[in-house]
């Protein structure tokens, strides 16, 4: 047996490969590195609001990962759709700005020209528009203006 | 000696002296003082503007960033949901297993009297059942 600790730690120790229970509904996972979902968050959040509410609103009644396992399958199976919503449209803009976001630290201030390329395409697929909330109303958002440094 | 001559002592001359000119008398060079003072003011509030707009970009820079997390929250706590219901049920299937011979023994039975959900501190892998 190997004791878990400082000097044996080993990830695959850690590793449980049971497969989840034959009773729960199987659901994709999303399977996505930080970066694409990063660049896709703003259109996840905008098509996926009800089911992330609804989810979060959830998770506020109790921390019990059983309580909402329903809700949160939904909001997977909505995160996956937009991603492949995006993918069927946007494929090429979206990995040149999810590739730029890789490059610079996740910083999407640092990548708004491939921004601009990929919410022009989304916004003429299918209509969809980033929007900050809580930004001021009198002033562009942080996406559309002019950076001050670049 | 002879006191017939009248003392003479020094006097100053008839109407007085001449006023003493004390004071520098340079030409006047460069903005006087209101200008440098307003120069000033108008450079540094220049400045303060520039820092305006720099923290005010960072603000909403910043406010970007929160919100692009906060929108993937649900999903990533979704998922961490999902593995970590399976992990615990496995781990009291186990449970269960290794403890069948005992009677009245319950598997997966909270060491709270609580209702509260409280989740398990140790790491529960298969890994450690092993022989």
């Amino acid at each position: 047996m190997v004791n878990p600790g400082y000097k044996h730690f080993k990830g695959e120790d850690w590793v449980d490969p049971t497969p989840p229970p034959a009773h729960l509904p199987t659901v994709d996972e999303v399977g996505c590195t930080g970066a694409p979902l990063k660049s896709a968050s703003f259109f996840i959040g905008s098509m996926c609001k009800e089911y992330n509410e609804d989810f979060m609103l959830c998770k506020n009644e109790t921390r019990d990962p059983e309580h909402c396992l329903l809700e949160g399958r939904k909001v997977t199976r909505c995160a996956i759709d937009a991603l492949q919503k995006i993918q069927s449209k946007c494929l090429s803009e979206f990995r040149t700005h999810w590739q730029c976001l890789d490059s610079k630290n996740q910083e999407l201030g640092r990548c708004r020209q491939q921004e601009k390329v990929l919410n022009q395409c989304l916004f003429a697929a299918f209509g969809w528009k980033k929007d900050v909330p809580g930004s001021p109303a009198n002033k562009p958002q942080i996406h559309e203006r002019k950076p001050l440094t670049s | 000696m002879s006191s017939s001559a009248a003392p003479s002592q020094d006097m100053p001359p008839k109407g007085g002296f001449a006023s003493i000119r004390y004071e520098r008398r340079l030409p006047r060079r460069g903005p006087s003082g209101v200008v440098m003072f307003g120069i000033c003011g108008a450079v540094m509030a220049y400045g303060w503007y520039r820092v305006h707009l720099g923290l005010d970009e960072r603000r909403e820079l910043d406010r970007e960033k929160m919100w692009s997390r906060i929108h993937i929250t649900p999903l990533l706590l979704a998922e961490s949901d999902r593995d970590e219901y399976r992990r615990n049920w496995a781990a009291v299937e186990r449970e269960r297993e290794i403890m069948k011979d005992v009677p009245g023994w319950e598997a997966g039975k909270s060491v709270y009297s609580g209702r509260r959900y409280m989740p398990t501190v140790i790491a529960n892998v298969p890994i450690h059942q092993q022989k």
